[in-house]
């Protein structure tokens, strides 16, 4: 085109740029400068510099700025302010190892239970509900948290970071074990009936916790769950451990715990500073 | 005016090359190039400053992460048009106080000496803006949104508040109008 060899004078470009010009006029500008780097050039003189400048500031920041990793975007992206999504991520058992290797241990329990199709329900009874209680014990036990120094000193209630990491733990854990429960051949109701002794040891083990600390109550709650299951294994039905009978009891205990831990908090005017 | 030369040998292509592979020197200098251009091209279709130099940041942290997908068969200058004017649609599709189509007929017509609106144009067939003055609004807003902006015809629907196929019709009507009203206005290619 031999337009090519025509520029664009300074006023014809400050009056596109004052908004001035007719729109048909503009739309010629427009197409001139899509193919002209010359008045392209031009045409900062006219334009806001300093708001350009300010806008290279944040593009600047914004591509230098190390992307967060994907657990605490994920986070962020859910609302939770940047403090506690960098903690949430520092959770062991938030991260990836640690989700795929309970993953993987239910999901072989899982294929015990279809394997012997449906007669032997024990392992995935065994291993669902220490998924979200070994979860939570890991969530504030100190030596394997990155962070945990910092925490210590940080000004941020242990009571809601152990709280909120519960809390992610089971939005994390919970949605996998259903879902492989719903597999699990037998009555289907059995897939939501583990939650029961899920959610009663949770707060047996926080309870527990307060007097022996994480690692010991673990250890105890973990036993005594193996027993309960192992129990049941001898003659009693295949879904004995989470009957309706047995969802009483571990509902009274729960409840207990949580009184347990109620008064224990109580004194000590936070549950943070018994863990 | 003189204009500033254009001194630096590498072009818009090599560099969005660079910033593809991590350069963010070449990111600064096609900004130097190409925001300026961008914020007065998106400032003639919104009128609030703020959201327009945040439209230019987002555009420019876009190319930082999307360099890779610039194919490189046409010019930088139209693949930032595309993803600025795009970015600017979507944000301000729940805003009802900005006008993203320019209206096209204000008191300054003919203001351009016929000479220079030729050459702008780039018109060899004739009164082209004269032609594209005649259209009726709804097929200008069409025109301006599918053929100037670069819209798809499902993009400028949605900008206009129309289904696609009227737009498909519309500029269809349109491009028909206008080569009509050329062949009557000239006899035909000068």
């Amino acid at each position: 085109m031999t337009a090519m060899k025509w520029h664009a004078d300074p006023e014809l470009l400050s009056s596109y740029t004052s908004g001035t010009l007719d729109a048909i006029a503009g739309a010629s500008v427009e197409q001139h400068l899509s193919h002209c780097a010359e008045c392209r050039a031009a045409i900062a003189a006219h334009t806001d510099l300093a708001g350009l400048e300010l806008a290279w500031a944040g593009v600047r920041d914004t591509i230098e700025t190390p992307r967060f990793p994907a657990p605490i975007r994920l986070a962020r992206r859910l609302g939770l302010p940047d403090s506690s999504a960098v903690l949430l991520a520092a959770t062991a058992s938030l991260r990836t190892a640690w989700m795929v290797s309970a993953f993987v241990a239910l999901a072989f329990a899982t294929l015990a239970a279809i394997l012997t199709d449906g007669e032997n329900l024990a392992p995935f009874l065994l291993v669902a509900p220490m998924i979200p209680v070994l979860g939570v014990a890991a969530a504030f036990s100190a030596p394997q948290d990155s962070l945990e120094t910092l925490v210590v000193t940080a000004p941020y209630g242990r009571t809601r970071l152990i709280l909120t990491r519960t809390l992610a733990v089971l939005a994390t854990s919970l949605p996998v074990a259903v879902l492989l429960g719903l597999l699990v051949p037998g009555p289907t109701w059995v897939a939501a009936a583990w939650l029961g002794p899920a959610l009663t040891l949770i707060p047996v083990l926080l309870a527990l916790s307060s007097f022996v600390g994480p690692y010991p109550a673990a250890a105890t709650v973990a036993v005594g769950w193996c027993g309960v299951v192992g129990v049941s294994v001898r003659g009693l039905p295949a879904t004995w451990p989470v009957q309706a009978e047995q969802q009483v009891i571990y509902l009274g205990l729960a409840v207990l715990a949580c009184a347990v831990l109620t008064v224990r908090a109580g004194r000590r005017s936070e549950i943070g500073a018994l863990l | 005016m003189e204009h500033p030369t254009v001194a630096d040998p590498r072009d818009d292509a090599t560099l969005v090359e660079a910033v593809a592979s991590g350069d963010s020197g070449a990111l600064k200098e096609l900004y130097d190039r190409h925001a300026p251009w961008l914020q007065a091209r998106l400032l003639r279709r919104c009128h609030d400053r703020e959201v327009v130099l945040d439209v230019v940041q987002d555009t420019f942290v876009a190319l930082w992460k999307d360099a890779r997908r610039f194919r490189g068969d046409g010019e930088v200058a139209g693949w930032l048009w595309g993803i600025g004017f795009r970015r600017m649609v979507s944000r301000l599709r729940s805003r009802k106080d900005v006008v993203l189509i320019p209206e096209w007929s204000s008191p300054d017509l003919g203001r351009l000496p016929a000479a220079e609106d030729e050459v702008l144009l780039g018109v060899e067939y004739g009164d082209l803006a004269g032609a594209l003055r005649q259209l009726s609004p709804e097929f200008r807003s069409v025109v301006q949104a599918v053929v100037l902006d670069g819209l798809t015809a499902k993009e400028a629907g949605r900008l206009l508040g129309v289904r696609e196929n009227t737009v498909k019709t519309r500029l269809h009507r349109a491009k028909a109008q206008l080569r009509g009203s050329l062949a009557t206005l000239e006899g035909g290619p000068r």
